[in-house]
């Protein structure tokens, strides 16, 4: 297993997926888009993997009424260090294209899929906190709601749309260079 | 080769997924419908603007004795907006906070003539828009990013400044003649000196665009005759301005009669580029602290041209090479050309001199003299994109379209009634657009459902594009547009929010920075409004309540921090009689003295958001002992 090197086609297929994680830090990974009779041009919330973009003063303006925290990006210490934990993984990524060894392919697949995997724990993390810890002092008495990572919710007024931003998508598409050596060099 | 398809593939499904996703695939605007040829629709259609389009054109409306502008759209002739510039208007706190208050000095009311859009190469541009003030002498700017006023003059010297404003090819001057003659300083002087010792004076006004500073240049003292309309030449008239006169007998009572009985008044022609060398030249006198040109004195530069008696308006046309005036009682209305006056001043052909100043031949600058058959009071004339001249009949109430450069009489339509001025799209630059010509008529009469004795004035909307004239629209105004300018909407372009400016030592942003600070007898507060409640002081057990003693004075800077577009705020204490409001992002301030003890609710004047009745808190002022 250990014996053969990745060809050459597999190695760039990684430099690659290097390459696609770094281009992701340049681009929103997730956002929710609100949409409501008064706002029919949208009110956003865009987060990069250091940074939130978007009306989050209108937001956080008409979210006092339900009670719900500000967003803020004090308010997600996550962003002070994600994106080095990014570039990190990029530089792993990248070593492999060198090390060229299946062996080590797997650990950063696994490292990924770990990597993702607390990713989408702490998004769910973060819009259950956000749903469910609101102040029962709030005019507008609101059951306790957690928003999806992907797809519709109902709140009030507002519907809000979330979805993958282009970066999770550069991400993901990284991944799939990462897989494509193993099936292409898998036992024949 | 088949080895890097899947590679390429899982990139390809990652970047389409992304476009699938975020690309926009709405559709654009659909500007271009508006502009098909308007000739297939009723005259419904034409005006009807439905819900989530806009209207093509603005209109901006002098709101005469109102003081104030309106702001329609064309052309549906909605009206949009009510912008206060010399009156006070409780319903957006316009004479009531420290800076409009200030704006307006100790005057309540201002009589807004012809306002004027600030120009770039004789066509607006859609910064700025200058208006003047009959009633009180004074001019204004107004800033179009915020439909707000933002600097205010007194011109001294002048006693209604009426047909301006008009500004020159680049904005570079905005002149302000006068309509009544008074003497320099508007001193004392009895009427039996008026000839010697009454002055007709011009001011010639720039606007410093940094600050938003309106500042008067220098003055000329014409003689003591009435001033009318005036425009600026465009092209190779650029550096030339016109303006028509009346009462050129010098008449001191009943106007009526006495004013006209001359068979000819004039046209002043002057060059301002000449005026501004004298002025760096120093040929002036230093009156009542402003550079003052005396034209018997200080010669050169300004002209006479006899015109029918009794002008009103003076036009050029959109090439600048002619300017169009008629007297308003004659039935005729006269082209005459730059480039022969220009001839004749360089001969120095003249016909003699009034108060110093030289007189052309009329017919040496005349080009022709045009009369459509019985159109009588001929007003003020605009121009479409071929240079078509559309003039106002007051008398005959109807607007003629006819050929400047042949006379002929093209088309007339009726309009309901006697219309004053009239503004075309774009009529009054280099470059009109033709379309649209809309009648300022001065009386509504029977138009519209009845108020009473008065009516509102009347505007009508006429389209030009169809063989003929047609009046498509009409739509009752406030008393009382004057002129009016109607620029493209694409050339304005507003803001939606004010930004944070740290800078200012008012404005406070987050609530923490809330606080009532105590002077001696000053109590300075620096407050928020936002979706829903005042923040006074955040610490404080209740933050929306004031506290003072009775004297005290109270300084309130109020900050809206709702940075979203049309979530004003107002502020209003009961029984204090003031009301301010803060747009979004704004911060504003008033200035009053608590001379009242006693328990004051105060609240949000201008409707929030859903909690907005909950916008209130209290003002106690403690009895003095
Ligand atoms: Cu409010």
């Amino acid at each position: 297993m250990n014996g053969k090197r990745l060809s050459i086609f597999s190695s760039i297929a990684i430099v690659i997926s290097a390459l696609l994680i770094i281009f992701s830090l340049f681009f929103p990974w997730w956002r929710m888009e609100f949409f409501a009779p008064q706002y029919p041009e949208g009110l956003n919330i865009i987060v990069y993997p250091d940074k939130l973009e978007g009306e989050l003063d209108q937001i956080n303006a008409l979210n006092h009424y339900i009670g719900m925290q500000t967003f803020s990006e004090e308010n997600f210490p996550e962003l002070q260090y994600l994106n080095y934990l990014i570039i990190g993984l990029a530089a792993i990524v990248l070593i492999g294209a060198f090390v060229r060894k299946k062996s080590y392919l797997y650990f950063v697949i696994s490292l990924f899929i770990i990597g993702g995997a607390v990713g989408v724990w702490d998004l769910r993390h973060a819009l259950a906190y956000f749903g469910t810890n609101l102040d029962p002092m709030a005019p507008i008495d609101m059951e306790p709601f957690v928003p999806p990572i992907i797809g519709e919710n109902i709140i009030a007024n507002f519907t809000t749309y979330s979805l993958l931003g282009t970066g999770t998508y550069f991400v993901i598409a990284a991944f799939i260079l990462l897989l494509i050596p193993l099936w292409k060099e898998r036992k024949q | 080769m088949k080895k890097w398809v899947p590679a390429v593939s899982g990139l390809a499904a990652g970047v389409l997924a992304a476009t699938v996703f975020f690309a926009d695939f709405s559709p654009g605007p659909k500007s271009e419908a508006a502009n098909e040829v308007n000739s297939n629709k009723t005259n419904a259609e034409k005006v009807y603007v439905p819900f989530g389009e806009k209207d093509e054109y603005y209109l901006m409306a002098s709101g005469g004795h109102s003081g104030q502008m309106f702001i329609y759209g064309v052309p549906s002739m909605r009206h949009i907006r009510t912008v206060p510039v010399f009156s006070p208007d409780s319903a957006t706190g316009y004479g009531f906070d420290e800076h409009t208050k200030e704006l307006m000095g100790k005057y309540n009311w201002g009589d807004l003539h012809h306002p004027a859009l600030s120009e770039t190469n004789g066509d607006y541009d859609g910064k700025y828009l200058f208006a003047t003030d009959v009633g009180n002498s004074r001019a204004a700017v107004m800033n179009l990013e915020t439909f707000t006023t933002r600097d205010i003059i007194d011109v001294p010297n002048t006693s209604g400044p009426h047909c301006a404003a008009f500004v020159t090819e680049n904005t570079e001057y905005m002149f302000l003649p006068t309509r009544f003659a008074v003497p320099i300083g508007s001193e004392y002087a009895s009427l039996d000196e008026y000839s010697e010792t009454y002055r007709g004076v011009m001011s010639a006004v720039t606007f410093d665009e940094e600050n938003e500073k309106l500042n008067i240049a220098y003055q000329v003292a014409l003689p003591p005759w009435s001033y009318d309309l005036s425009d600026a030449g465009k092209k190779m008239s650029a550096d030339w301005a016109v303006m028509t006169t009346y009462n050129t007998e010098e008449a001191t009572t009943n106007l009526e009669i006495n004013a006209s009985q001359a068979d000819r008044d004039y046209i002043v022609l002057f060059n301002w580029k000449e005026l501004e060398q004298k002025i760096a030249d120093g040929d002036y006198d230093e009156v009542t602290g402003q550079k003052m040109i005396f034209p018997e004195k200080h010669k050169g530069g300004i002209y006479l041209v006899p015109v029918a008696k009794s002008p009103h308006g003076v036009d050029v046309t959109p090439d600048g090479e002619h300017f169009i005036a008629s007297g308003k009682l004659a039935p005729a209305m006269t082209v005459f050309s730059f480039e022969k006056a220009f001839a004749a001043i360089e001969a120095g052909e003249f016909e003699g001199e009034r108060n110093g100043i030289p007189i052309l031949n009329y017919e040496s600058v005349m080009e022709r003299e045009v009369n459509p058959e019985n159109a009588l009071g001929p007003l003020h004339t605009q121009f479409d994109d071929k240079g078509m001249a559309y003039t106002t009949m007051f008398i005959s109430s109807e607007i003629v379209k006819w050929d400047p450069s042949t006379g002929e009489t093209l088309d007339r339509v009726p309009v309901q009634y006697s219309p004053g001025h009239s503004v075309a799209a774009e009529g009054d630059t280099v470059a009109p657009d033709g379309k649209y010509i809309i009648a300022l008529n001065k009386i509504a009469k029977d138009s519209y459902l009845s108020v009473g004795p008065s009516h509102p004035e009347s505007m009508q909307l006429i389209d030009l594009t169809g063989e003929k004239m047609e009046v498509i629209q009409s739509a009752p105004v406030n008393p009382e547009p004057h002129y009016a300018q109607m620029i493209k909407a694409d050339k304005i372009n507003t803001i939606s929010i004010y930004d944070k400016d740290e800078s200012n030592p008012y404005a406070v942003y987050s609530q923490d920075q809330t606080r009532i600070e105590r002077n001696g007898n000053e109590v300075h507060v620096y407050g928020i409004a936002m979706r829903s409640k005042f923040i006074f002081d955040a610490k404080a057990e209740r933050p929306d309540v004031i506290e003072v003693n009775e004297g005290d004075k109270v300084f309130l800077h109020l900050t809206n921090i709702d940075f979203d577009q049309d979530i004003t705020h107002g502020f209003a204490i009961n029984q204090y009689d003031l009301n301010i409001e803060v747009q979004p992002g704004q911060t504003n301030t008033i200035e009053f003295t608590a001379d009242k003890a006693g328990t004051f609710p105060l609240y949000c004047t201008n409707f929030c958001s859903a909690l907005h009745q909950e916008m209130t808190g209290y003002f106690l002022v403690k009895p003095k002992q």
